[in-house]
Order: C-alpha cells, then sequence, then structure tokens
C-alpha cells in the first residue's frame, strides 16, 4: 500500500522528545496514560462476587498426582529463559500489549495480587490462556460455550442445582484428567483461604459436588421460600472461575503448612494448569507463553486443533504511548489499550491497522463510564439540578474528543442502563423510556428545567442559588486518565451554560479510590461530581450492571468496589434488582428492565458519559491476519477481546500468517 | 545609568535577544487585544484539527457562487481521491481478481475505473488479503462512486411538514465562492489541540501566564538569595555560617526533585499558576545566594566600604548603598536566567502532570503535557507541540543572549 514519508513528523517528535528531556532535567514520567481501560476492570473484578460454601475438605480420596513431573516447561524454561525469548521465531509469536503492565509476580490462580493480567484473569470474561473454566462466555452472542465441560448445563426444575458434566477428553498439563472433584475442591479451597472468588460467592453458592468423576453440581443457597437466592450469580460462576487442580492444590498446601497468607501469596511457579500455554519466560521487559503440545483441546471433541501461533508474547510497555510505537512498528500484533486517533494509523499513515470495526466506533461498546453525583452536596439532592446538569452536558464533544470517536453517540444508542450490544438493547422498551431520554447540549432545556423547579439566580451574580447558596460543585476524576479528565472538563463547560458553577479537580488515583470507594460515610467535599466506571458485558448482564450502577446494598460499605458510589438509595429499584435473577419469563424481564431505566432516568443518581469497549482491540496486520473482525464469517462470532478472553480464544484457532 | 544604558544597547547579542523578548511580549499584549476568543474554549468537535482555514460548508452553500473555468480542476480532483498509489493498489486487486494485467491501464483513468466499477465486489475474498486492505478497498470504492461524473451536487432540505427532500439549489463542478463573502470562515494558523481548542489563542495566553509565572519565579529566587547572599556574605561568622548551611543543604538535594516533591504534596486543588511560580521560586535561589555572597566578600574589605564604616553607617545602608550598586548589574543577570529557568521548571512540571490545574489556566507545559497524553508526537500532529517548543526555545534563548550580551558589556575582561 501506500508508504508516506514521514521523517519530518518523526523529526518532530525526536524534536519533542530532546525538548522534553531538557526541560524535565530528564527522567520525565509523562503521567500514566494507562487509561482507564485496564485499571478499572481488575479493580473491579477482584472485589465483586464470588463465593463458597463451607468446605468439603475433599478426603484424600482424590489418586495424588502420580510423582510430581514439574511439566516439561519448568525444565526448559531455566535453560532459554538467557538466550531464546528475544530470539522467537517472529512467524511462530503473537505479540499483544496492554494487558500486563508491571512485572509478573506469580503464577497462583488462587491469589489475586498475581499482576500477571494475561494469564490469570478471572472475570465475566475470563482470560483461558493458561487456566480454563467450565464454560466460555461469548459477549457478542451473550451466550456460553463449552470449554472444560461436555455439552450446556442444566437447572434442575426448582433452579437451585445447576449441574454439567466436564469433558471426557479434559486433561491437565501434567496428563491426569480433569474431574469434577477438582472443580469441587477448588471452590472449597476458595472458602477456606477467603479469596475474592470465595468471598463474593459464598452468598449465593451452597455447595459445589463432584457426583461421579464427570458430574458436578452446584446448589444455589435458598431464600425462606426454598428458592435460589441468586440463579444468575451461579450460572456466571461456570464461565467466570477457573477449574484448578486439586492434587497441585493440596501439594500447595502441604507446602506452606495450611498457612493461609503464605497460601495466596506463594508464586506457584510449578502451578499445573489445563489452558493451551503455559509460561516460557517473564521479567520486567515482557512475558512470553509457549503452546504445550499435549493441549487437550486438540480432541476433536473440543477445538480439533491446537492454536496457530507458537508463543504468545506480551510487551510490558511503560505507557500508551510507547504502546502505540511498537504497534505502529508492527512489534506488537495486538494491542489492547486506547490509541488515541486509531483512525489516523491507517488512514494517514497507511499502516496495516485495523480495529474490529472499519469505522467509528472501531470497537463493541460495552461498558459506562458514568459520572455519579454525591446526591448529600447541597443542591444536588434535588433532581432537577441533578438532570440539569446531565442534559446540558455536549456528549458529542466528549465522544469525538476524549474518545476521539470511539464511542457510539447517544444519537446512536440512546441513554438507559444497557451497553450498545444488540443483545442488551432489545432487554427494555425504547418507546416507553424515549421521553425520559436526553441527548446532551439541551441548554434551553436544563435552563428551563432549573427555572420550573424555582432554583433561579436572584442575586444576579450569574450563579443559580438554593436555599441561598449559589449552585457551586467541584467534578472530579483521577489524574491521568486522559479521556476521563478531559470528558469531566466537558462536563464542567456545561455548567458555566446553565448557571451553575462546575470546576475540576484531579487528585491521584491513589486518593480517588480510597475516597470513592468508602460508602459508609458522606463523600467529602470535591468530590460533587465524579467519574467511575460500569460492568461491562458478562453473563449476569445487563441485571450485574444495573446492580451495581443504582442497588443501595452496597451503601455503608466499608470498601466498595462495587457500584453506586453516589450512595443512591430507592426501595422500588432495590425491589426490582432483587426480583430479577429469579424471573425467567422474557416479557416480565423487559418489563422490569424498563422500569429500572425508568427510574434511572428519572431520578439520574448518575449519568453516563460515553461507551466504552470491553477491552481496545486494535490489530496489525504485517505478521499475523485474520482476527476477529466483523462479519468475518465466524459462528459463532468471535468477539474483539484480544484473543485471550471469554470465548475470543477461539480467535487464536483462526489465525493465518500474511506470508506463509 | 544613561551611559550605560546606551553601552549596554550596544552590545549585537543584548540586542537581538532583546527584540525577540519585546516581540514575544509585544504578542502576548496585543493579540488578546485583537482576537478576543477565550483561550481555552473548546470550538472543534473532535482532536487535533490541521492548521488551515476553516470555511464554513452551510453557509458557502447561500454564498455567491461564482463560476470559474480551469482547466485542471478536474484532474485534480480526480488526483486528490486517486493518487498513484492507490491506482497501483487498484491494479493488485483486479489483478488478484483475475484480470488480465494487459488489460489494466493504469494511467487512464476512465478505464481503470470501468474495470473497477463492473469487477470490484467487497465481498471477495483473496487469499492473502488483510482485513487492514479490505478496508482500505472499500474505503476507496467509497471515495471513487461518482468520480468521473460532471454533474453538479443537488442540495436539498427535508420538510419539516411532509418529510420529503426538496431541492435547494445545485452545486456545480465549476461554481466558487468567494471567501470574504462567507459569513462564517474561522481561521486556525495552529491547527486544533486535543481538546478542540484554537492552539494558537491558547499558545499566546500559555506564554503569558508561563511568562508571568517565569517573573514571579524569578522574582522571588533572585530576591532570597540576594539577601541572603548580601547578608551572610556581609556579616561573615555565625550568621554566614547558618546561612552557608542551608544554601548548601539545598545545594546537595537537586531542586528539580523537590519542586517535584513539593508539587506533588501541595495537591492538584491548590496547585495554581500563582502557586507553582512561588515554589519554582523557592526552590532555585540557591547559585544566586552563593554568587552573590562571594561578590560580596571581595566587596567588604574595599576602602570605601571601611570609610563607609567608619563614617558610621549602619548595615543596611551599607549594603544598600556601598555594595549593592556593585553587583547590580550581576544580580540583572542572574534574574534574566532565574525567569527563564523558571519557565523551563514550569515545563518540566507540567509535563510530568505536576503542573497547575489543567483548565484554569494554559500555559506552555501544559499544551505539551496533553499533546504528549493524546500523542500528538506519535501521529504527527506537530501543530499541537511544535509551536510551543519553539515558543519555549524562544524565550530561553533570548534571555541567555540578553544575559551574554549584558556579561560582555559589564565584565571588562569579556569586552572585545
Amino acid at each position: 500500500m501506500k508508504h508516506k514519508s514521514s521523517l519530518f513528523s518523526i523529526l518532530l517528535g525526536l524534536l519533542l522528545i530532546f525538548s522534553l528531556s531538557l526541560a524535565a532535567c530528564g527522567g520525565a514520567t509523562p503521567t500514566e496514560v494507562e487509561a482507564p481501560a485496564e485499571s478499572a476492570p481488575v479493580e473491579e473484578a477482584t472485589a465483586v462476587v464470588e463465593e463458597a460454601a463451607p468446605v468439603e475438605e475433599a478426603a484424600p480420596t482424590e489418586e495424588m498426582a502420580p510423582t510430581d513431573e514439574p511439566a516439561p516447561v519448568e525444565e526448559a524454561a531455566p535453560v532459554e529463559e538467557a538466550a531464546d525469548p528475544n530470539a522467537l521465531p517472529r512467524n511462530e509469536t503473537l505479540y499483544s500489549n496492554g494487558q500486563q503492565w508491571g512485572p509478573v509476580v506469580g503464577w497462583n490462580p488462587y491469589s489475586s495480587n498475581n499482576n500477571n493480567a494475561m494469564a490469570i484473569a478471572q472475570q465475566d470474561n475470563a482470560r483461558v490462556i493458561m487456566f480454563e473454566t467450565p464454560y466460555l462466555y461469548n459477549m457478542l452472542d451473550g451466550q456460553v460455550y463449552p470449554l472444560l465441560a461436555d455439552g450446556p448445563f442444566t437447572w434442575n426444575d426448582e433452579r437451585t442445582e445447576l449441574t454439567f458434566k466436564i469433558k471426557p477428553a479434559a486433561h491437565w498439563s501434567d496428563g491426569t484428567p480433569v474431574t469434577a472433584e477438582d472443580v469441587a475442591y477448588t471452590w472449597a479451597t476458595h472458602l477456606k483461604y477467603s479469596t475474592p472468588t470465595g468471598t463474593g460467592n459464598v452468598d449465593f453458592i451452597d455447595a459445589i459436588e463432584a457426583v461421579d468423576p464427570q458430574t458436578v453440581v452446584i446448589k444455589a443457597k435458598l431464600d425462606e421460600n426454598g428458592q435460589a437466592l441468586n440463579p444468575l450469580i451461579v450460572a456466571a460462576y461456570v464461565s467466570s472461575n477457573y477449574v484448578i487442580q486439586k492434587a497441585w492444590t493440596q501439594t500447595l498446601e502441604e507446602r506452606v503448612g495450611d498457612d493461609a497468607t503464605a497460601f495466596l501469596a506463594d508464586p506457584a511457579e510449578d502451578v499445573v494448569y489445563s489452558g493451551p500455554y503455559h509460561k516460557y519466560f517473564a521479567d520486567d521487559s515482557k512475558v512470553v507463553y509457549v503452546r504445550d503440545d499435549n493441549y487437550w483441546g486438540q480432541d476433536a471433541s473440543m477445538w480439533g486443533k491446537l492454536p496457530v501461533p507458537k508463543y504468545l508474547g506480551h510487551v510490558i510497555f511503560k505507557d500508551n504511548a510507547a504502546g502505540t510505537t511498537a504497534l505502529q512498528a508492527g512489534e506488537v500484533d495486538v494491542s489492547q489499550q486506547f490509541n488515541a486517533n486509531v483512525q489516523d494509523l491507517w488512514l494517514e499513515n497507511d499502516l496495516p491497522i485495523s480495529t474490529y470495526l472499519p469505522e467509528a466506533p472501531y470497537g463493541i461498546g460495552a461498558s459506562l463510564p458514568t459520572a455519579f453525583f454525591n446526591l448529600d452536596s447541597p443542591g444536588l439532592d434535588q433532581v432537577a439540578v441533578r438532570k440539569a446538569i446531565a442534559m446540558a452536558v455536549d456528549y458529542p464533544t466528549i465522544i469525538a474528543n476524549a474518545m476521539t470517536d470511539q464511542s457510539a453517540t447517544f444519537d446512536q444508542v440512546p441513554r438507559s442502563l444497557m451497553n450498545p450490544t444488540p443483545g442488551e438493547q432489545a432487554m427494555y422498551d425504547h418507546e416507553a423510556v424515549a421521553d425520559l431520554q436526553w441527548a446532551g447540549n439541551d441548554i434551553e432545556g436544563a435552563k428551563a428545567l432549573l427555572d420550573e423547579a424555582g432554583i433561579v439566580d436572584t442575586d444576579g451574580d450569574g450563579w443559580r442559588e438554593y436555599n441561598g447558596e449559589n449552585l457551586s460543585y467541584v467534578a472530579t476524576c483521577p489524574n491521568g486518565w486522559s479521556d476521563w479528565q478531559a470528558a469531566i472538563e466537558v462536563v464542567a463547560a456545561a455548567g458555566a451554560e446553565i448557571g451553575i458553577d462546575i470546576t475540576t479537580n484531579f487528585p491521584e488515583w491513589s486518593v480517588y479510590q480510597t475516597v470513592v470507594t468508602k460508602s459508609d460515610a458522606p463523600l467529602p467535599e470535591d468530590y460533587d461530581i465524579f467519574m467511575m466506571w460500569s460492568d461491562g458485558a458478562g453473563p449476569t448482564q445487563p441485571w450485574g450492571r444495573i446492580r451495581k450502577l443504582i442497588s443501595s446494598e452496597f451503601n455503608g460499605m466499608t470498601s466498595n468496589w462495587n457500584g453506586n458510589w453516589g450512595q443512591y438509595e430507592n426501595p422500588d429499584a432495590d425491589a426490582i434488582i432483587q426480583a430479577i435473577p429469579a424471573e425467567t419469563d422474557p416479557d416480565a424481564l423487559k418489563a422490569m428492565y424498563t422500569d429500572l431505566v425508568k427510574i434511572y432516568l428519572t431520578d439520574v443518581p448518575s449519568f453516563t458519559l460515553m461507551y466504552r469497549p470491553q477491552s481496545f482491540h486494535t490489530v496489525n496486520e504485517s505478521v499475523w491476519t485474520n482476527f476477529p473482525h466483523e462479519g468475518d464469517g465466524t459462528n459463532p462470532p468471535v468477539p474483539p477481546l484480544n484473543l485471550t478472553d471469554g470465548w475470543s480464544i477461539a480467535g487464536l484457532y483462526n489465525l493465518e500468517l500474511v506470508n506463509p | 545609568m544613561k551611559h550605560t544604558i546606551r553601552q549596554v544597547f550596544r552590545s549585537g547579542k543584548f540586542v537581538v535577544g532583546f527584540s525577540i523578548f519585546m516581540g514575544i511580549l509585544l504578542i502576548v499584549t496585543f493579540y488578546p487585544l485583537i482576537i478576543r476568543d477565550a483561550p481555552l474554549k473548546i470550538i472543534g468537535q473532535g482532536t487535533f484539527f490541521a492548521p488551515g482555514i476553516y470555511v464554513n460548508v452551510y453557509d458557502s452553500m447561500g454564498s455567491p457562487h461564482y463560476t470559474i473555468l480551469l482547466d485542471d480542476a478536474a484532474a485534480k480532483r480526480i488526483a486528490d481521491k486517486l493518487d498513484d498509489d492507490d491506482r497501483q493498489a487498484i491494479k493488485e486487486w483486479l489483478v488478484a481478481a483475475g484480470i488480465s494485467e494487459d488489460a489494466i491501464e493504469i494511467e487512464n483513468t476512465e478505464s481503470l475505473l470501468d474495470l473497477w466499477v463492473n469487477n470490484f465486489d467487497p465481498t471477495t475474498r483473496i487469499p492473502g488479503m488483510t482485513n487492514a486492505d479490505r478496508n482500505y478497498y472499500i474505503r476507496l470504492n467509497t471515495a471513487l462512486d461518482g468520480l468521473l461524473s460532471t454533474e453538479g451536487a443537488i442540495v436539498a432540505s427535508v420538510n419539516p411538514e411532509t418529510g420529503a427532500l426538496e431541492e435547494k439549489g445545485v452545486i456545480r463542478q465549476t461554481d466558487y465562492v468567494n471567501v470574504n463573502q462567507v459569513p462564517n470562515v474561522r481561521v486556525l494558523p495552529l491547527g486544533t489541540d486535543n481538546f478542540g481548542r484554537d492552539v494558537l489563542t491558547e499558545l499566546v495566553q500559555a506564554t503569558a501566564v508561563s511568562l508571568r509565572i517565569g517573573i514571579v519565579a524569578g522574582l522571588i529566587a533572585t530576591f532570597i538569595g540576594l539577601v541572603l547572599g548580601l547578608v551572610s556574605g556581609y556579616i561573615g561568622g555565625l550568621v554566614d555560617d547558618v546561612i552557608m548551611f542551608i544554601t548548601n543543604l539545598f545545594i546537595v538535594i537537586p531542586s528539580f526533585v523537590l519542586l517535584i516533591l513539593i508539587s506533588f504534596s501541595i495537591g492538584q486543588e491548590q496547585r495554581g499558576a500563582f502557586t507553582i511560580a512561588v515554589v519554582i521560586g523557592f526552590t532555585s535561589w540557591v547559585w544566586t545566594a552563593r554568587a552573590v555572597r562571594s561578590q560580596v566578600i571581595s566587596l567588604r574589605n574595599r576602602d570605601h566600604v571601611n570609610l563607609s564604616k567608619l563614617s558610621g553607617h549602619s548595615i543596611a545602608h551599607i549594603i544598600a548603598f556601598d555594595i549593592l550598586p556593585y553587583i547590580a548589574s550581576y544580580v540583572v543577570m542572574a534574574l534574566i536566567l532565574q525567569i527563564s529557568s523558571g519557565i523551563l521548571a514550569e515545563a518540566g512540571l507540567s509535563i510530568l502532570g505536576l503542573g497547575p490545574r489543567t483548565t484554569d489556566v494554559p500555559t506552555l507545559g501544559l499544551m505539551m503535557n496533553w499533546a504528549m497524553i493524546y500523542q500528538a508526537h506519535i501521529l504527527g500532529k506537530w501543530w499541537a507541540y511544535f509551536p510551543v517548543i519553539i515558543v519555549i526555545a524562544l524565550i530561553a534563548f533570548s534571555m541567555n543572549l540578553m544575559n551574554t550580551g549584558l556579561d560582555q558589556v559589564f565584565n571588562p575582561a569579556l569586552r572585545d
């Protein structure tokens, strides 16, 4: 294709860098540009939803894995570590970036402190290159597909027990078969050591039992009527949590002598896994995984072949700018990071780079970055003020400037509590809430609303008053989260248009997160309007997202990583949120979701500023091609999640070399 | 005094530096009086609009149209959508789709487009073609649509009652408007930044703020340095020891590190432009103090100082009238350097994200910071950062020139 010489811009870039380092006396650390993209879901995942039924100290029935052959990996690694990782054959290596932002700490799938995002991420779209879940969630069609499991899971008639079978072909890296007992023991261990998975699910899952070596039964916790408390969360367990080998777990327990802290802190270099890749090399510059050619998934009952790339390399960059540069140079094939103005990479630089959609918004929006109101601030307890601010905000500018068009607009996808995927959009009645939705930039409407509520400027200083006090607020988000900061600036600009004084403030993330997640006390000053994330796509959505946006059950938590950070409370909404998981009739569900959207758009406890993809997914096709893209003909469709998360791992089996 | 100034202006270096600096100062003063746009107003929906003259399309439809017949108009129109690389790419696609290479005349637009229109099918899967290529061909196909048409385009609007399209007029390919007759034209000599703000207006304002920061910081630093240097140098003894102890402490700790720590601990809420200036001032007085002290030490045993002492003048009087005049030229030079390093320090801080609050005021460092965050340097959006660099360089350069010029005048050893 075209190759315009960009010598000029390179020169300018060099000059910039030179002068920057001069000005900063060297060693400048140009902010963590690392947009909320990655940090957000990770933090979130640790906090939420999983828990376990007490014990089941699986008796030592399990045949102890014969001789701990520490898998050929461990032997190979030290030898090759010195020489190889920088000389991986390019034609057999798929490079990615943006998931891992620092050196790997460990490989322990029970721990949440591995800083090993590429290998270990138990979430709605669990990352399954090394450890595997029974099912894979596909955000594009909302279905789950069996991985370790054999066929779909079934509920009993009362929806209190979920049963699935383990594929006979599934085996661990040490060759022993994956059994139902492994699933049960994993759960028991999560409980015993109070891992995030354990504490998040223990309120909803009573027990996980192995009926026979192939069959797993998950028993839901029941309410007083004998109904499952939350079948949605029970069902989500099977696609968001790994199955970990019982024998290895016992080895680890033996090693740490049942010390819970040591158990979770163990780096687990000897871990046994079932997935197609495992550790090859890791330091602070990159992590490399190598394919396990004995991977069980090449059995006809699963993929029928091995994934195409022999190595998965993940380069650890300092910031987004470094990542973009590497993507441009073709040193990264799959980029999970926010590349501002991504279209310039192909329109102006003529690089073989593409995204899932060829045009804006370039990806599939899945989560709703949201501005929350502090409902205790004087004036913000008034719906009119909240709604007026939300109506006046210039969303097209946020989307065009802060997100560089990598979000659907609110004209394309009117605001609700749903993400822009067709599945979720179909879950509420658009007609019924059309009057409540706003597209933004409605200065006159916002002014009229305030005037009507009697909130006017009586002393003529240009700012409206409520109870004799000027409406004056601080809008805030973490420093260095560039797209959020830019969005918050636009929110603040809207205030001036309607007579409400809004200034911005960007504290450091370390401060911000402790303040915002402390839900057992009113928020301090300077946190009148603040930005946080919402859930993306997952098996419990949109219910899970709505719950976290407006359910009052999180109010009063000392450390609230779930949501509703503005501490909104509405008993009607709570009741509907509680009723939804047990409801199975689609029409009734739609009516309930519509009611929730109505409540949300009427009360405006928070408002969505943009749509954001589950993961950014930009690919450079210099070496590999046939990445997932819209209309790629895959069935079921492979979602744009970097070929690592949930069903998107199917994309690894479709890759082809550009020049074989 | 008059004589000194005349001498100073005889130094070429000083004059050049002074002119550059005054030029900047004049622009900074008068530009906002002429162009009254708010510097931080977001005008562009989208990031990094390239420098240029932006003409309102809607208005230009309603402006008087003139017919100008230019021979190369059609060729230019085609070349804009279909350059040589595109032609080559079309050929590649056609060959891959099975058209014989001989049949493709790459320079003959008409036959090439004919072949393309008749053969291109976006759903065709060509082995080895990447998704990026496929997207490119689809974009190209869209761009080429109707390229050879000689008809005008019809402008229509929707009738709000019937919803039908009503023809408003025809725009022919030979129609031109006079930019002066279009009511809405916005000149963006330096384009827009990542927020969609006019870079030139912002740059002028930022220069003013940065200069103010530099001057405040420079004055503070010079004042502290001067006072401490004078006192410790003249009085000596224990006072000297104490002051020098403190000064040495500050010398050992790199002032930029100190600056970073202080700025960080103030927190962003308090970090206005003035606060930053004060912080910079308070961390950069050290060298001035030492230099002034050494000069004072050499001065304090001069005859006229002793004479003054014998006459019973107070210490303050002696310092002010017998010592200060002798080091005044040095102090002025130090001030100039302090101002310039204050501006650089602000830029350095802002690049680290420790500068003034982002959108209260623009500063040169903040402009660079945001340009970097939105990767202007990677994407080649030079207008977002290069002019800023130029301005910083010009300020520092002019100040240093002035300084060297002054040095030549006041230091006989350096005189030609």
